[in-house]
């Protein structure tokens, strides 16, 4: 067999040397059994990053809950519809390009192209929002502390004793009510009340537990506001106190990891659409498109989990 | 063994394959393939596929709604989101992916590889799901508990009464 097809494609080409002739084992493309493969691995690769979330997180003496955190469902269930949406536009590109619809394939691969950024974009917006609120991972900690205990007193402590923040507390403290926004009035007396009581050599445990619901209250699951108008660190951004999130941190470092991972293989897939976007998406392309497909079907695969285990759990 | 006659029909003589890595439509039974179920697919059942996942979206985010009649017992949600998105899963995987209408090849692929991963999370939960049977007294000095939680909790309501009769305090200033 291998003789007859070398000398197949000797005939044919008289200057190459003998070839093989390749003959599919599977009924399938070597293209989409190498994705089929790659995807198999990338099945398990993921999976044992959902598998180490749900045993870290049922492990875990206490978890926050999505509000603890600042994750909100509606901004994930909305990233959860642009990728379905995707999806069925990248599946209809395909449909496209195999009837010969050159111009509608590309309508439907940059409409997917445009939805992954917007998932991105979505993405983003989220991450920023958790830096902001000093969430991120960072060994041993960032600006999350695990309980209220003295630790965590001599932390907030440490703060407000910075040059910097002692300088803009007096700024703060010297300027006339009428300066200021209402919120900030409020704030203001909060911040004194704070300072006094990590410097309280007689402080209790619930005073901590005060203090952090001071610089950032854990909003209540049911409510849909934050608790009494936003903590400390909401009213003066500058502040930057530490916080406590009872299990935060691990939280973080799951979070970031999985949705971290999860953006990288989204980055990839917008990569692979924006070159496909250089073609003509013909029938000649389909098997191209086919491949860039399967890959991005499973990265929406992997949102479809990521969503209700992250953000409803 | 893989002597097979198609090797010297028209339709697999592109003379010498080069690349290994050449387009999927070099091989034969990519056309083949397409045209024997070319039944499959359509913008009906691609819309139909979409609705039934949004709709399943919907439901799964349902339990975060005030109407959701389970609140107090978050396992039944925890049940009913898994159900839902393995059901999205499987709809993405038959229908997007093809998978319904492929050999039997697709279950060599998916078969060991689910395994294999449910075996990996199954392994972790002695030492990792379970790590807080036991710990020493420098992590259970820092690690958060439920009491911790209850403090906060405490803490909170506290605050807002405190807020409240400040408030109550302030009107006749």
């Amino acid at each position: 067999m291998n003789a007859s097809a070398a000398s197949l494609g000797h005939d044919s080409h008289g200057h190459h040397g003998p070839v093989l002739q390749y003959q599919p084992g599977l009924p399938l493309s070597r293209g989409k059994l190498i994705m089929w493969l790659f995807l198999s691995t990338e099945i398990m690769f993921f999976a044992a990053l959902l598998g180490s979330y749900v045993v870290l997180r049922f492990g875990a003496a206490v978890w926050p809950k999505p509000h603890h955190v600042h994750l909100s469902e509606p901004i994930g269930a909305i990233n959860t519809f642009v990728l379905i949406c995707s999806s069925v536009t990248v599946v209809l590109a395909l449909e496209a390009a195999r009837a010969n619809k050159k111009s509608l394939a590309k309508t439907w691969m940059l409409l997917t192209l445009l939805l992954g950024s917007l998932f991105l974009g979505i993405k983003a917006y989220e991450y920023a929002a958790k830096f902001s609120h000093g969430i991120y991972p960072s060994a041993p900690r960032g600006m999350v502390y695990e309980r209220p205990d003295l630790y965590y007193g001599s932390a907030v402590r440490a703060r407000l004793s910075e040059p910097v923040i002692i300088e803009r507390m007096k700024e703060l403290f010297t300027k006339p009510e009428a300066e200021l926004r209402p919120e900030e009035v409020t704030g203001r007396q909060r911040l004194k009340q704070v300072r006094d009581m990590v410097n309280d050599p007689s402080q209790q445990a619930f005073d901590l537990a005060v203090v952090a619901d001071q610089i950032m209250p854990l909003p209540a699951e049911s409510a849909d506001g934050h608790g009494h108008g936003g903590g400390l660190n909401d009213t003066f951004s500058w502040l930057k106190l530490p916080v406590v999130i009872p299990g935060g941190n691990m939280w973080a470092s799951t979070y970031f990891l999985l949705t971290g991972f999860h953006a990288v293989h989204v980055i990839v897939g917008l990569i692979v659409f924006a070159i496909l976007l250089l073609y003509e998406l013909g029938p000649k392309r389909a098997g191209m498109i086919e491949n860039a497909g399967l890959y991005w079907h499973f990265v929406d695969l992997v949102w479809i989990f990521l969503f209700p285990l992250l953000y409803l759990f | 063994m893989s002597a097979t006659p198609s090797g010297h029909s028209p339709a697999n003589v592109h003379g010498p394959v080069t690349s290994p890595g050449a387009l999927p439509e070099d091989v034969g039974s990519e056309t083949a393939d397409h045209h024997a179920d070319g039944g499959h697919g359509g913008l009906g059942q691609y819309l139909a596929v979409f609705v039934a996942l949004c709709f399943l979206t919907t439901m799964s985010f349902f339990t975060y709604s005030p109407y959701w009649p389970w609140r107090d017992e978050p396992q039944v949600g925890w049940a009913f989101m898994m159900a839902v998105s393995c059901t999205k899963a499987l709809l993405v995987v038959l229908f997007f992916m093809h998978v319904l209408w492929e050999a039997n090849w697709k279950y060599v692929l998916t078969i060991p590889a689910a395994m294999m991963a449910i075996f990996l999370a199954i392994m972790l939960i002695p030492d990792i799901g379970l790590r807080n049977r036991m710990v020493s007294q420098e992590r259970a000095l820092h690690m958060a508990r439920g009491s911790d939680l209850l403090l906060l909790e405490q803490a909170a309501a506290a605050g807002e009464n405190a807020d409240a009769s400040h408030e109550t305090g302030s009107h006749g200033h």
